[in-house]
């Protein structure tokens, strides 16, 4: 078993729309990626097809996860977060009516005990709770909360409901530091946060990363690879990866802009970048 | 005794035999009421409130339950000694006669529910009684939990409830019946707050299968009393039921919550009046459905705000969770104002399927599909829940709902 994620020419398309059009990048464990690149070259796609996304459809190509097919009929999007994928949301969702602490609860407990399903369940009667218990997890929580600077309040909010930008990008990270995912995919988690939420929301991401995690950072920006190394730099471009290289090549990016990858690449200025790329949340 | 000598066929005659032992008092007016059924014409289907279910099935059969189950009735001997009463409608004739004769079957109700009201009030043979006199306050939730018997039987229970000037209480009021059965449930209710009185009223339907529950509540508001009324639907075939909530009294306020959670074919219909009498009031509605399988909620709900009724306050809201492409459901507002003296008077009514980008982002965070929907479903539910006060009726309702949606309560937090 390798402890990686390989992705090998994937296409993926949404409705009539081809997105990502042979796109090959293997993320370790232990390795933290940077996937850079402009609006509408397919980089959010790429991060909910990972994740299961119903509305995206692969094409072609493949994903692995330490060796078995991440994209077969059976890795539902609870599977594969079983399995050890987390997916930051660029754009969480709320859920109206449910609080932060249950919610935790339950993520944690479907990724770290999922249940058996007991026998008599269809006939409505409630399976036994195997679970975490309550003053275990509570402690859990406080403790990841504390190391986010969250306030503690937030616990008893309904999940995403009237939060700002930089509490949905914070409770993001707080669900990854309770699930301790095997591979991160922070999709624009540095979008929408001023420079004290973002240095607060980076802190939070380097004390939840350890050896045993790989990430795979999806911006637009440079900013964020100020806060969190990343030992390899890819460019996304008109759906597909066109350049790696080291953490020198983000602050190429930042200084001189995606034109000259174009350029060597061989792509016509501007393509790839013209429209925005349909996310599935607003079609 | 033979089971058969339990049962009458609902008519003058069963309404005689009932009231055969009874006070003179209590027999004229069954025979009273018993004219108003034999006047007030059955419904056509053509009505506004009776578009949506047809009575056409609805069991007859069965003859009229005598010897019906009796809750349990606790009451703290202290509010007993301050003059509280709570025990079965039947036993309080004798005990309370005055009491209960100055305040049964005194009124009517919305025309739609007219021939139920006027069969319950005329044919009681079960039901409750909840008198709490002036000042006295209660911080317990008192509770009346009946098991219908099996069998095929029409039941007309008749639930009065009077609390007092500055008094104050929580009554749960929770039926459920075998399945299989086909049972014409005719629960009424006739609940009262008297000026500055606080009350909560709580019903929780978990009916079998096969029954149909044909209900109607009159609620009356007096000045600046305060009532919640919650409805907890989740068994029964058949559920229809009129709301006819009066703001008789200056500066009352209610709030009237419903949660119905229904699946296979049931079909829930609900028909409610506010009708904004007094200046002053504020009346708020927010009645939540959750359909699975071939399910269908339908409410119509009237807000009337009377040309005198200056400065009222009042919203209707009624939310519908489609669980299924095959349930539906129909909310049908009307505002009926007769002033231009208002403060607000709104609605909201909706009807749609869980966002699928919720249930993804659940998914994505481990939770099967199924589960996912649970918590949703659930979360859904809380704008309700939360206004419970009572945490023993919170926990009653939940678990009802459960049978329902599932234990999606299995990680609160």
């Amino acid at each position: 078993m390798i402890d990686e994620l390989e992705i090998r020419d994937l296409e993926v398309s949404i409705g009539q729309k081809k997105i990502l059009k042979g796109l090959s990048l293997t993320v370790r464990v232990g390795e933290v990626h940077a996937l850079m690149g402009p609006n509408g070259s397919g980089k959010t796609s790429l991060a909910y097809t990972l994740m299961g996304h119903p509305d995206y459809h692969v094409d072609a190509g493949s994903v692995t996860w330490r060796g078995e097919d991440l994209l077969s009929k059976k890795m539902t999007p609870d599977k594969r977060a079983q399995a050890g994928i987390f997916l930051a949301f660029q754009y969480p969702s709320a859920i109206p009516g449910v609080t932060v602490a249950s919610f935790l609860r339950n993520i944690y407990n479907a990724v770290h005990h999922p249940k058996q399903p007991a026998a008599d369940e269809s006939d409505g009667a409630m399976p036994k709770y195997t679970g975490i218990p309550l003053a275990k997890f509570r402690k859990l929580m406080e403790e990841k909360m504390a190391l986010l600077h969250m306030d503690p309040a937030v616990a008893a909010r309904y999940v995403n409901e009237g939060f700002s930008g930089g509490e949905k990008k914070r409770l993001e990270m707080l669900q990854m530091a309770i699930i301790n995912p095997t591979i991160a995919i922070l999709d624009e988690t540095d979008s929408g946060l001023d420079i004290d939420a973002l240095r607060t929301v980076a802190e939070g991401i380097n004390a939840t990363l350890s050896p045993e995690m790989g990430v795979l950072m999806i911006t637009h920006y440079q900013r964020m690879l100020n806060y969190v190394k990343p030992q390899f730099v890819h460019v996304l471009l008109d759906g597909r990866v066109v350049m790696s290289g080291g953490e020198e090549l983000s602050h190429k990016l930042e200084a001189n802009g995606y034109d000259w990858v174009r350029e060597q690449v061989g792509l016509p200025s501007g393509v790839g970048d013209e429209v925005a790329e349909p996310v599935a949340e607003h079609v | 005794m033979a089971p058969l000598a339990l049962m009458q066929p609902l008519d003058s005659n069963a309404v005689e035999g009932v009231s055969r032992d009874e006070p003179a008092w209590l027999a004229e007016l069954r025979t009273e009421w018993w004219s108003r059924v034999e006047a007030d014409p059955w419904p056509t289907g053509a009505e506004e409130e009776w578009r949506r279910t047809s009575l056409d099935n609805l069991p007859r059969d069965g003859g009229l339950l005598l010897d019906a189950p009796v809750a349990t009735y606790e009451l703290d001997p202290r509010l007993a000694e301050r003059g509280v009463i709570f025990s079965d409608l039947a036993s309080a004739i004798w005990e309370h006669g005055d009491l209960v004769r100055a305040h049964l079957g005194r009124h009517e109700t919305l025309s739609a529910q007219m021939p139920f009201w006027a069969r319950s009030l005329a044919a009681w043979t079960g039901g409750t009684f909840l008198y709490v006199p002036k000042g006295v306050t209660m911080d317990v939730p008192l509770t009346a939990r009946t098991t219908l018997p099996s069998g095929a039987y029409t039941y007309l229970p008749h639930t009065l409830v009077v609390v007092e000037e500055g008094a104050s209480a929580t009554l749960l009021e929770e039926v459920s019946s075998p399945d299989g059965q086909p049972v014409w449930f005719g629960g009424t209710a006739d609940v009262r707050a008297g000026y500055g009185a606080r009350l909560r009223y709580a019903n929780l339907q978990r009916l079998g299968d096969e029954v149909w529950r044909i209900g109607a509540q009159r609620v009356e508001v007096g000045q600046d009393a305060n009532v919640t009324t919650l409805n907890a639907e989740i068994g029964s075939a058949i559920s229809k039921v009129g709301m006819d909530v009066r703001m008789t009294g200056k500066g009352g306020s209610s709030r009237l919550l419903g949660l119905l959670a229904a699946g296979d074919a049931q079909s829930i219909d609900f028909n409610s009046v506010q009708d904004l009498i007094g200046s002053h009031t504020t009346s708020d509605l927010l009645y939540l459905s959750a359909l699975y399988g071939a399910s269908h909620a339908s409410f119509y709900g009237v807000t009337r705000v009377r040309p005198e009724a200056k400065q009222t306050s009042s919203y209707q809201e009624c939310r519908n969770l489609l669980l299924s492409p095959n349930a539906g459901a129909e909310p049908i507002p009307v505002l009926e104002i007769e002033t231009n003296d208002i403060l607000r008077c709104g609605h909201g009514a909706t009807a749609g399927a869980i966002d699928p980008v919720q249930r993804f982002y659940a998914q994505s965070r481990g939770m099967s599909a199924e589960s996912a929907e649970r918590m949703i479903v659930r979360g859904f539910f809380e704008r309700v829940v939360a206004q419970i006060d009572s945490e023993p009726i919170k926990a009653r309702v939940l678990d009802a709902l459960a049978a329902r949606i599932g234990s999606a309560d299995e990680a609160a937090a």
